[in-house]
């Protein structure tokens, strides 16, 4: 719908437009050229596989961010749910549920949780990033109350938990696999269904969305339902790697490392724009930097600073080339 | 008339008789051990307030099991006000207890700098102070902890053991860090740094914080791991972080090749971590007895009133047990339930 309107460039017909994708891909380009000369070991396939699952979890979380993004949302909720979903699920397990069945009571949960930011965002019309920000802390502090630790240990004999822990398809980790697999859902999802169109005009102006008859409101709920599931997904991809989910990351910066993969890849958080590839570039290059930064055995404080510079140039970089106007800056937009 | 006196006769000889059995009852156990009663009117309705980190850690629960225990069974009123690693939240929590005047104070300091001051305000306000495991600059009444630069000269010292042994892999080794300006971590480096100095040929190939995160932890040591194929060791700073280096090591194939060293509170889970092959040895400093310490010197405290806050400054390092698969069990792997 944007491309429509907007796009000067186009038609006066120049043959190069600068995108903030295009930017992030070619610092990406450039990054992984110089750590390739300049550090041993960088260039092999064990490293490209490493680096890659590294950030499986970043960028699974990332799909579902830049999926509520696309839409004109912000879900602050998905660390939360995802490790209280994931440590409800080992709860229950621990209290004698089986395993899978403990899975699934978690993903309805989750689902309810995803439910209830949707009806506050959409019927209660609370803007999202507080919505989301308050759900995030009762949800969080939900599970605070019921469990007793912050690190909860899944059963060591699962099989498949192991398998996507530590298991390979085709030489690849099961891990990158699986964010892969996602990554695909969703844009086949949004580039193939009604249902993504609709996420798209919604993002784009959700008042016109609605007055031209569009379900905005089941619309923009599922979204938050999805990403809720996708955040499960996620810990449970965690739970798998490292045989236990640890709630204190609600604590972390995880949050914003997500949102900072989204913007950086250049989804436009005034809604409507971009899709799953801008995400996945922007996963690439934040594991390039945190692959070479941990090789050249960076400060913690550095690498969050270096990491900070990137996400301020980006949103600069978003605000000059996706210029907010009267139509993209109304109410609800953060 | 008559009816009124007959009633104050029988009052008074009610009450004769009933102060006449009293000394009786007493006399009934007239054994009393020395000190006891003075013991327990010290203790009695005394209140301690403990501000941890978070609530949330193996070791803290360890400890609220054991004071929580005490306290009930003295009479002494103990809380505990939870800031959940909220560094502003704990200094809120901090001042709202010298406020209320608490006969003890327990702290468990998020790193050196922050309490610094207010644990001098609480001493100024007459209020013993007790630190517990993690310190801060201001010494106070009391520690009870880690000798944190033995724990660090203990962790590095296996792996200098293990890596220069003849056969080894490489002299490569790896340190884990917690968050860089906890006393923990601040005072294990200087332990490691002795070690390192000492045998000038290990090498530390990477040196990054893992925040206490597993997945983190995982990252750096899969990401070193494809730089340095023959790493040798890796050393971390607690149980339930580095079983991320280990399913890092294990995805790689290379258990019999690395050896893990970390410390821990002596929880079942890292016993468990051990039998799972995610870890090789654990520098136990067994949480409940270091909560036993701690309690026999919040009771020294209360008995002596008298004596001023941070007049007299007192030190407890706990006893550290090394764990490894051969002595993964029974009292070096607790559980909270068993504590309470």
């Amino acid at each position: 719908m944007k491309r429509n309107q907007e796009s000067p460039e186009s038609r006066a017909g120049t043959a190069f437009k600068i995108t903030q994708e295009g930017v992030v891909m070619a610092i990406a380009v450039l990054l992984f050229a110089m750590f390739s000369v300049l550090l041993d070991n960088f260039l092999t396939q064990g490293n490209i596989l490493t680096l890659l699952k590294n950030v499986a979890i970043l960028g699974t979380l990332a799909v579902g961010m830049g999926f509520i993004v696309v839409g004109r949302g912000i879900d602050l909720t998905m660390v939360a749910v995802m490790v209280v979903g994931v440590a409800f699920a080992i709860w229950l397990n621990q209290q004698g549920f089986g395993f899978g069945q403990a899975i699934v009571i978690g993903g309805g949960l989750v689902v309810l949780c995803g439910l209830a930011t949707g009806i506050l965002v959409t019927i209660a019309e609370v803007p999202p990033i507080f919505a989301t920000l308050a759900m995030a802390s009762i949800v969080y502090g939900g599970g605070r109350v019921a469990f007793n630790s912050d690190v909860l240990y899944a059963p060591a004999d699962i099989a498949w938990l192991n398998f996507i822990g530590s298991g390979k398809l085709f030489g690849i980790p099961m891990s990158v696999v699986i964010f892969a697999g996602l990554a695909a859902l969703i844009a086949a999802f949004l580039h193939f269904t009604r249902f993504g169109r609709f996420v798209y005009a919604t993002g784009d102006n959700p008042q016109a969305a609605r007055t031209m008859g569009l379900p905005t409101r089941p619309v923009l709920i599922s979204q938050y339902v999805i990403s809720a599931l996708i955040a499960y997904l996620a810990g449970i991809l965690m739970t798998g790697l490292v045989s236990g989910i640890n709630t204190r990351l609600y604590n972390s910066t995880l949050i914003y490392d997500v949102l900072l993969v989204v913007v950086l890849g250049g989804i436009s958080l005034s809604g409507g724009q971009g899709g799953v590839r801008n995400v996945l570039v922007g996963t690439v290059l934040v594991g390039i930097l945190i692959n070479g930064m941990t090789i050249l055995n960076f400060s913690y404080t550095s690498q969050n600073l270096i990491k900070s510079v990137i996400l301020l140039g980006a949103l600069a970089l978003d605000a000059i080339i996706n210029p907010r106007d009267e139509q993209t800056s109304q109410s609800g937009d953060i | 008339m008559k009816f009124l006196k007959k009633c104050a006769l029988a009052s008074v000889a009610a009450a004769s008789l009933l102060t006449a059995t009293v000394p009786t009852v007493t006399m009934a156990s007239d054994i009393e051990q020395v000190g006891r009663q003075a013991y327990l009117e010290a203790l009695k309705g005394k209140r301690v307030i403990f501000i941890p980190l978070s609530q949330g850690m193996d070791l803290n629960q360890a400890w609220t099991a054991v004071w929580t225990r005490y306290a009930d069974k003295y009479g002494i009123n103990f809380e505990v006000r939870d800031p959940n690693m909220d560094t502003s939240a704990g200094i809120r929590a901090l001042q709202g207890a010298i406020a209320e005047k608490p006969d003890v104070l327990i702290v468990q300091n998020p790193d050196v700098q922050t309490y610094a001051r207010a644990l001098k305000q609480a001493q100024a306000a007459g209020i013993k102070v007790l630190q517990i495991n993690m310190q801060s600059i201001t010494q106070t009444d009391s520690y009870v902890g880690n000798d944190w630069i033995q724990m660090g000269r203990d962790e590095a010292g296996e792996l200098a053991r293990v890596c220069l042994a003849d056969g080894a892999p490489s002299k490569k080794i790896v340190w884990l860090a917690g968050v860089q300006t906890g006393a923990a971590n601040i005072y294990m480096r200087e332990g490691i740094d002795q070690i390192l100095a000492e045998n000038p040929e290990l090498e530390l190939v990477s040196d990054q914080p893992a925040d206490y995160d597993s997945e983190k932890a995982r990252q750096i040591t899969e990401t070193v791991l494809q730089q340095h194929p023959d790493l040798c060791g890796i050393m971390g700073i607690w149980d339930n972080t580095e079983v991320g280096a280990g399913a890092a090591v294990k995805a790689a194939g290379k258990e019999d090749q690395v050896t893990i060293v970390t410390n821990g509170a002596g929880a079942a889970t890292g016993c468990e971590s051990i039998k799972n092959g995610l870890l090789d040895v654990i520098y136990n400093f067994n949480a409940p007895i270091q909560a036993e310490v701690a309690a026999q010197q919040i009771g020294e405290f209360l008995q002596n009133p008298d004596r001023e806050a941070g007049s007299e400054k007192t030190v407890f390092f706990g006893p550290i047990t090394r764990i490894d698969a051969s002595n993964a069990t029974g009292r070096n792997c607790w559980t909270a339930d068993q504590l309470k």
